[in-house]
């Protein structure tokens, strides 16, 4: 117990002394901390982003006027048997007749043509969306049946059915931006945490050879040097995500102009604390801790 | 106390640093070595204290057999053994006091046992009203004296010095032979490695000369005669 509390003294000793190079050891572990965090901004909004757009596309099916109030009955529930369907909006003859004349109450040649009618031409339309949009077809495929062929006059899901897979293509493709940023700068930020550490270990060689030849065990050396990469694994998180979530707070501001949630980055941040501080700090603290362990193996070699 | 038995050092295939070195050193004994630069008296030192392993051959240092020795040994050797060097390795970011404390810290020693033993080390060499200077904030005299201090406190049954007066003045010279002849009367074992002819002259104690690698002489009061 006595060496375990020398160890620490020491580590702090070493942290203070050493003051510029801890404090540039420190700095390399945030701003990698900082571009860890900025990919999970960025897959967070593009992820939100591509969820918004999912959302806003449906498939539209527009029931002839002729068809029959069971006919429709039994095409909507068949529609909502599917366990693809998330939601689904029935709109009746009337409800399609005024929300027509609501979208087009500026054009008075549609609304005095209407009005010429005398009837309402339109039919009932059911609004489906699925869980996934890849699941579109499989419902529209299902309607294209020859028993619904006289019931079902439309369905709007050709317009949209290019939208999808293109936003299916691009989501994948930032997914897959997204994994190889972050592979990458995991490689780049395990190189410069290493040399940050090697470095910080080389210059101080010559003491690591004194400690050695006046009869420190080898955990006596290294112990110091797993403290100090306990110490600025702690220092190094906290430093980065306290400025993450004031960045957040700033970046917030133009996000609810564009997603229209208020405080969007900030609680993504404060609602996924535990996980993110955990996983940051354990990776930081793993690979801190591997750089010393292998920095410092030639040096005790005395 | 010291026994080298048919010891041999080489580095690679065709430099050989030691060659089949056999010598005896008792307890209590003052012994210089002496030899020109590369006859192999730092190699003897490295291998007395376990820094380097012998090529073949026996050395027994009190109840080790350092030819045997494991890794793990090898830390409680060191604290057995007081070792100057000429380039003092004091750690720079400690101060005097913390240097030699850290000697005692290193063996697991209680606080109340390092704060009574490190200012009376410290007193012995002289050095007790700087003991909280820097290294670099004290003369070459100093800092040796401080090494001397860093490596008393275990009361070693061996003191092995190389080179402790190579950078030092005649005066500061002087001194450090003072303390070394003191250390030896209290009945430590004192291996002085030096190419100082004066210094081993004015000794007139035992005088181990290497030459390439080989003991060449070995006199009971000897004289540097190369």
């Amino acid at each position: 117990m006595l060496v375990f509390f020398r160890v620490i003294k020491f580590a702090w000793q070493d942290m203070w002394r050493n003051m510029s190079l801890s404090i540039m050891t420190l700095l390399i572990l945030i701003l990698m901390l900082l571009s860890v965090n900025t990919l999970f901004v960025i897959r967070v909004l593009t992820n939100t982003a591509t969820t918004m757009v999912k959302q806003q596309i449906d498939v539209s099916i527009f029931f002839n006027s002729t068809s029959t109030p069971s006919q429709i009955s039994s095409v909507v529930h068949y529609v909502n048997s599917f366990q693809e369907v998330a939601t689904s909006t029935f709109m009746d003859k009337g409800q399609v007749l005024a929300k027509f004349r609501q979208h087009y109450k500026n054009n008075k040649d549609i609304i005095s043509s209407l009005d010429q009618l005398g009837t309402n031409p339109l039919g009932a339309t059911l609004i489906v969306q699925t869980k996934d949009p890849a699941d579109y077809q499989k419902i529209i495929t299902a309607l294209n049946a020859p028993e619904y062929k006289n019931i079902v006059e439309a369905k709007t899901f050709g317009d949209t059915e290019q939208a999808i897979k293109k936003i299916d293509s691009i989501t994948t493709q930032v997914e897959h931006f997204s994994f190889a940023l972050t592979i990458f700068f995991g490689i780049i930020a395990f190189l410069i945490i290493f040399n940050a550490i090697r470095i910080a270990i080389y210059t101080q060689r010559v003491e690591i050879s004194i400690k050695k030849l006046v009869g420190a065990t080898n955990w006596f050396v290294r112990g110091p040097y797993l403290v100090e990469s306990f110490i600025f694994s702690v220092f190094s998180v906290a430093i980065a995500y306290g400025l993450v979530l004031v960045i957040s707070h700033f970046l917030d501001i133009y996000i609810t102009a564009t997603f229209g949630q208020s405080a969007f980055l900030t609680s993504y941040f404060q609602s996924n604390i535990l996980w993110l501080v955990g996983i940051q700090f354990l990776v930081v603290l793993v690979l801190t801790m591997f750089s010393s362990l292998l920095a410092i193996r030639r040096h005790l070699k005395v | 106390m010291i026994h080298f038995q048919g010891v041999s050092k080489k580095y690679g295939h065709d430099s050989t640093a030691l060659h089949d070195v056999t010598l005896d050193i008792a307890h209590g004994e003052f012994v210089s070595v002496v030899g020109q630069s590369g006859s192999g008296k730092t190699t003897l030192v490295r291998l007395l204290i376990a820094e380097e392993r012998p090529s073949c051959g026996n050395i027994e240092v009190g109840d080790w057999n350092i030819t045997k020795i494991s890794r793990h040994d090898v830390p409680f050797l060191r604290r057995q053994i007081g070792v100057i060097f000429q380039d003092f390795k004091l750690l720079p970011k400690k101060t005097v006091l913390e240097n030699v404390a850290f000697a005692m810290q290193v063996a697991g020693e209680t606080r109340s046992r390092i704060r009574e033993v490190v200012p009376r080390v410290l007193d012995i060499v002289g050095l007790k009203q700087k003991s909280e200077r820097y290294p670099y904030q004290l003369s070459g005299g100093e800092q040796q004296r401080v090494v001397i201090a860093r490596s008393l406190v275990h009361r070693p049954k061996i003191l092995v010095a190389d080179e402790p007066t190579g950078n030092l003045d005649t005066i500061n010279t002087q001194d450090i032979m003072e303390i070394l002849k003191k250390i030896n009367q209290f009945g430590t074992t004192v291996l002085l490695v030096t190419h100082n002819r004066d210094i081993v002259n004015q000794m007139k104690r035992r005088v181990i000369m290497l030459c390439e690698g080989e003991v060449v002489s070995d006199e009971a009061r000897g004289k540097y005669r190369l």
